[in-house]
This record gives C-alpha cells, sequence and structure tokens, in this order.
C-alpha cells in the first residue's frame, strides 16, 4: 500500500512539475492595484517563478466582468462604467491572444488554472491601459500598479522646535497603520498610491530626526522615519499631515519602580498637534463571507462561495458609491477573517450599517436575514454583550432588510426575509443584516453572472438608500 | 532500441503498474465507502420492538425554502431521551434518503441526546452531520430549525435545544448557523412560521 501511495505521490509531483504551477499562501504574494475610485488586491499565482494575476480579480473592481471558457479559449468581456464591453481572448498554454480585437502577444504563455484566466504580471499595465484607454504604470518589484493619475506625492518639512518635528504632507487625508521601535517610527500605506517624492533616502543633521526613508514592496508602501531617540506620530489636518516628534519621556512609575529614571534627551513635553476630531459620517460595510482556505459553499466545482460574494461585495460597494453613499469592504481579496476577527473589525469600524454577503447552491433567488435573537431592552450607546450586541439594533436591521426586499420584489427578484442564526451578525454593534443569493432560476451558474448580480447589488443599494435617513451617522 | 528508449519504458511501464495498484486501491476504497455508508443508513432503523407510534417531523425543502409538517410511525422506546433520540433519527432518516429536498451528509446520525434539568435537550450528532452537511445559510438554518422544532412537537418539555458534533461545541454547522448557543424553541417557532 505505501509503495502504490508513493508511486502516486511521485506521480501526482512529477504532474505538478510538468505544469509548474502552484498557489502562493494566501497574502503573501498580492499585487496592490490603485484606481481612482478604489484600491485592491490581487493575489498573485507563481508560475514557473514568474508571477501571474488573474484577469477576472485584476478587471472586476474596475467594471463588469464576464468570463467564459470556449472550448479550449478563455474569452472575458469587460465592460467599464457607463461603456461598451469590450473583448479580451487567450488560449491555455499559447501566448497569442486578443486584446480589443487587436493581436497581443504575452511575453509568456497564458495560464488556465480551475477555470482561471492568468496572464503575466508584467502585462497587467499594458491590458489595463488598453481595455481602459488610460495610464497605468506598474512597479513590479514592489507589486503596486497604478491607474491613471492617482500617484499620491508627500512633502518632508522638518522644523527644528525643542523637540524637533517633522511633518509629512499629504494631498489627501491618509490612514496608515503605525509601528514604533526605540528610535524608529514606520508608517505602512496599504491602501494609498504613496509614492516616492524625490530621493528615497533623506538624511537630517538634528539632534532627534535622524532621517526619512521611503520604500515599497509587497504591495505596500513604508516611509521610515529614525531618530535618536523614541519617536511618536500623530496626525493633524484632518489626517492630510502627520507629525513625527520625541515620545514624552515615561511617567514615574509607583513605589517598586526603580528610582528617576535618567532624562531623556528631550525633556521637555512635546506639543503635538492634537489629531482632529472626526465628525459624524455614514459608513456602509461590507463583509464578503468566507475567503482563503474557508471556501464557503462549492457553488460548482469550480466556483467557490467566497468568490461568488467578494465579486458582488465589490458591484455593491460600487453601487452605493455611485448613490452618494461610503461604503467599504471587510475584505477586497482572498484572505481568511475568523468570525470574531469580522465583528472586532466591524465594531471598531463603527459603521452605520453592516452587510454580510453570502452565496448558495441550493433554493433560488435572494434571502435577507437578520439576527435571530429575542427582542431585549438595551441602549446602543450602552454596554452591549458580546454575545447579544446585535439586540440592540433589531428594529433599524429589520427596516433595512425590509426596504432590501421591497427593492429586490420591485425587480422581479424572487426574495424573502428571514431571522438567521448567522455568525458573526448577533456580535455586531450596529444595524446589520445578512443578503444570501442562490442561482436566479435554479440555473447555477447564472448565480456568477455580471447581469444577476448586478440587479442585487442594485437592489441592495437602493434598499440601503431609501433608509439611509433612519440610520443615525455614527461618530468614528 | 537504444539504452534510452528502453529506460524510458521502463519508466513509463513503472508508472503505468503503480497507477493500476492505485486505481485497485480506490476501488476497494470506495466499496468500503459505500458498505459503511449503507450500514450507517441501516443504523437509523428503529432501536426497539413495540407498536409504532405517531411522530410529528417538520421536514425542510430546500427548492423552495420552506418547513413541512408531517406525521410518520415510529417505534418509541419508553426512556425519555431514547425516545427524542428516536425521533431525530427518523427526521434524519428523511434527509438521507436519495429523494429528499433537503440531503444532508451521508452517514449523518444522532449519536445520543442529554436532558439538562427537564427543558434543555442537547443533541450529540456523529462526525458525518457536520464535516458532510451542504454550506449555506438558509440549508444550515432549515437543518437547525426542523431539528428544534421536531424535538419539541414531541417533547413539549423541551424548549431549549443545543446541537454538537461528536461530542464538541463547534463554531457554525457547516460555515453559517451558529452551534455555541442554545436555541430556543419559542424562538425557532417564528422562524418556522415563516417558512411555513
Amino acid at each position: 500500500m505505501a509503495i502504490t501511495a508513493g508511486l502516486a505521490l511521485l506521480f501526482a509531483g512529477l504532474l505538478t512539475r510538468q505544469a509548474g504551477v502552484h498557489a502562493q499562501a494566501p497574502g503573501q504574494n498580492q499585487l496592490t492595484v490603485y484606481s481612482p475610485q478604489t484600491s485592491y488586491s490581487v493575489p498573485l499565482l507563481d508560475v514557473n517563478g514568474q508571477p501571474y494575476a488573474g484577469l477576472v480579480e485584476l478587471l472586476e473592481p474596475l467594471g463588469s466582468v464576464d468570463a467564459r471558457i470556449d472550448g479550449k479559449k478563455y474569452k472575458l468581456h469587460f465592460t467599464p462604467p457607463g461603456g461598451r464591453p469590450l473583448e479580451v481572448q487567450f488560449a491555455g498554454g499559447k501566448d497569442k491572444g486578443k486584446v480589443r480585437g487587436n493581436g497581443y502577444k504575452l511575453p509568456a504563455n497564458f495560464v488556465l488554472q480551475n477555470g482561471r484566466g492568468y496572464v503575466p504580471l508584467s502585462v497587467t499595465s499594458e491590458i489595463i491601459s488598453r481595455l481602459l484607454g488610460s495610464d497605468a504604470q506598474l512597479h513590479p518589484a514592489a507589486r503596486r500598479l497604478f491607474i491613471g493619475n492617482v500617484q499620491a506625492r508627500y512633502t518632508l518639512e522638518l522644523h527644528k522646535d525643542n523637540p524637533s518635528r517633522l511633518l509629512l504632507g499629504f494631498s489627501s487625508p491618509v490612514n496608515p497603520s503605525i509601528a514604533t521601535e526605540p528610535g524608529r517610527v514606520r508608517l505602512t500605506f496599504r491602501r494609498e498610491p504613496i509614492v516616492s517624492s524625490g530621493p528615497e533616502n533623506v538624511p537630517y543633521s538634528d539632534p532627534l530626526i535622524s532621517g526619512v526613508t521611503f520604500s515599497e514592496h509587497d504591495g505596500l508602501a513604508e516611509l521610515d522615519v529614525t531618530g535618536t531617540a523614541p519617536l511618536m506620530a500623530n496626525f493633524a489636518d484632518g489626517g492630510k499631515t502627520i507629525i513625527v516628534t520625541g515620545a514624552p519621556a515615561p511617567a514615574p512609575v509607583a513605589q517598586e519602580a526603580p528610582p528617576a529614571a535618567p532624562a531623556p534627551a528631550n525633556p521637555q513635553n512635546p506639543s503635538p498637534q492634537p489629531r482632529q476630531p472626526a465628525g459624524p459620517r455614514f459608513l456602509v460595510l461590507i463583509d464578503p463571507a468566507h475567503g482563503g482556505n474557508d471556501i464557503g459553499a462549492a457553488i460548482t466545482p469550480s466556483l467557490p462561495e467566497k468568490d461568488v460574494v467578494l465579486a458582488l461585495a465589490r458591484r455593491v460597494q460600487r453601487d452605493l458609491v455611485n448613490r452618494g453613499i461610503a461604503a467599504g469592504l471587510l475584505r477586497n481579496s482572498d484572505v481568511a477573517i475568523t468570525l470574531d476577527q469580522r465583528a472586532i473589525w466591524t465594531n471598531a469600524t463603527r459603521p452605520a450599517l453592516y452587510i454580510a454577503l453570502h452565496a448558495a447552491n441550493t433554493g433560488q433567488g435572494v434571502h435577507v436575514f437578520t439576527a435571530m435573537l429575542p427582542a431585549a431592552n438595551l441602549s446602543p450607546q450602552g454596554f452591549l454583550p458580546w454575545d447579544t450586541a446585535q439586540a440592540a439594533f433589531l428594529d433599524l436591521s429589520g427596516s433595512v432588510a425590509g426596504s432590501v426586499a421591497a427593492e429586490l420584489e420591485s425587480r422581479k427578484l424572487p426574495n424573502a426575509t428571514l431571522l438567521a442564526p448567522l455568525r458573526p451578525m448577533n456580535n455586531i454593534a450596529a444595524p446589520a443584516i445578512a443578503v444570501e443569493i442562490a442561482p436566479p432560476a435554479g440555473n447555477v451558474d447564472e448565480i456568477a453572472s455580471a447581469a444577476y448580480q448586478e440587479q442585487v447589488a442594485q437592489s441592495i443599494a437602493a434598499g440601503v438608500a431609501a433608509v439611509r435617513a433612519k440610520l443615525p451617522e455614527v461618530r468614528p | 532500441m537504444t539504452r534510452r528508449v528502453l529506460l524510458m519504458f521502463a519508466v513509463l511501464a513503472l508508472i503505468a503498474l503503480g497507477l493500476t495498484f492505485y486505481a485497485l486501491h480506490l476501488k476497494r476504497k470506495v466499496a468500503r465507502d459505500e458498505q459503511l455508508a449503507a450500514e450507517q443508513q441501516r443504523a437509523l432503523a428503529p432501536l426497539t420492538n413495540g407498536p409504532p407510534t405517531p411522530v410529528t417531523l417538520y421536514i425542510a425543502s430546500d427548492s423552495d425554502g420552506t418547513l413541512r409538517r408531517t406525521q410518520v410511525n415510529v417505534t418509541l422506546p419508553p426512556e425519555r431521551t431514547e425516545r427524542a433520540r428516536a425521533v431525530l433519527r427518523a427526521l434524519f432518516g428523511e434527509y438521507l434518503q436519495s429523494s429528499s429536498s433537503h440531503p444532508i451528509g451521508a452517514g449523518a446520525d444522532v449519536r445520543d441526546v442529554y436532558l439538562l434539568g427537564d427543558d434543555t435537550a442537547v443533541v450529540d450528532t456523529n462526525a458525518a452531520f457536520g464535516d458532510a452537511h451542504p454550506s449555506g445559510v438558509l440549508a444550515e438554518e432549515l437543518t437547525v430549525a426542523s431539528i428544534v422544532v421536531t424535538l419539541n412537537a414531541n417533547d413539549s418539555k423541551i424548549g431549549r435545544v443545543k446541537i454538537l458534533i461528536n461530542g464538541q461545541e463547534r463554531e457554525t454547522l457547516a460555515g453559517h448557523a451558529d452551534l455555541r448557543r442554545f436555541y430556543e424553541a419559542s424562538n425557532i417557532g417564528q422562524v418556522v412560521k415563516d417558512l411555513q
């Protein structure tokens, strides 16, 4: 038995080696795309040591995509917003194809895997340029792709106060993650198209700030500020300015602390400008369920639920934004997020509305769910138990569900509104609904069709817009 | 023939031999799995002898997303937890039929039913129930609701139900329905009205 298993493994290994295709672990190898409308991540596939990007994943956030395999040919129709369908055509294992009807030669063979088409990373910018008619610039080593003139540059201003302050200026508000180490502050920009403004290394002859280094890699940009003493960063000017200065000296601690610590290099307390308090805002947070190893339901053997709902989520986001409603995605790539993490991130974001999206291959039409919880007399502003946080928002959630169902009805889409014991909805401290789409008329393949998904997305967006006045704006 | 061609033939022959062995192994494995599934199907037969008693089942249908109330005759043991188990096995038996409109995982079974106090039932299902259950919000909700209301319909004192998989608590049934909580029959009752 061991011998046969070994032979089978050997044979499988030979086949895999010949094909030369294997998937990277999620999150390790991604391309970040910045467009004027949105920024998103596209997982990359390693084929014989060369990175490849999926055409559907690359183009879907930029317009409607309908991809099909016709015999040995892979045909994709991309429709930019307000435009007409444009065809991209390739064949697996061949390097010649067509983009918008014109012949196009890839630097390496087109790859078809599990019903998806992949092109070498190096041609992504050119294909997008041809389809959108606008410039696209790829930073291949950094895995970053800029569409149009989205690049954002920063300014550096060193104020030699006591202590010194380094002002990093941006043309629009930014929200980097900030990591501090002794003598160092690292700002990581994942969503902002920040690019270098000049020399990547700017040294300073200053007693506190030693220099700033810009780098970009793995689909993100980093600004690394180094100093001679502990540093801290603060936001100012509504997020358009980040001020890096000396961190305050640690406060003396209780009786067990050692006697007075030596004075820091800059003994005076810095006086960074406080972060401007943000006003109330109306944000819809969309949660495409599953992701990564958690594929959800297998809609068909080659179509997992996680992909269907991500495509739908991007459509819903686009349709909400078109209606003037700010909308964010809890995941915008194929990453695994636990149910508890989804609830934690949602509650930390404080959205006005949370929408979870699911898909199934059983049943028909669209089901809109609210949480199955007993009504409770809880104040949304007060302390909320984790397991039943949603109970305080059931009335508002029900209003949204009813409004979305009415919009589905008006578009003649079969629908039902139900209660469901669905995680993590019970833990969401905001009005929340879940939407599960099933094939429109028993035809499973139709669930991923652009026309069906767009009808559902329009219904959700219209339903939300109709009850927007009822939903309170939230102060982040 | 050159030595190189001979070597290639030898390698190909070796691979063909290996694949033959592997195909035979897979065939035997499929046969074993089918036999096991059939045994598990047979295991859902009544546990005791005696006159059949009418029991109420709430049977789910995926095609229209509804729960349908029906009666079947089942031989029930005298002990309360065994009775509850027999009722649920009758329900699972309906879902395991090839013609079921709400199929659950092949080999799914109820290992045991425990009572906490007078009103709370803990239903311990086997691994096949959790591992092979179709994934989907509605599909999973229908299963959970049908278990809870079927138990309540046949033993009105059972007002709360908790579902375990293979003796363990699981976060969800198949990625959606919350299995960490106790389900109140009164809450599920409203859902059932919506689903009928």
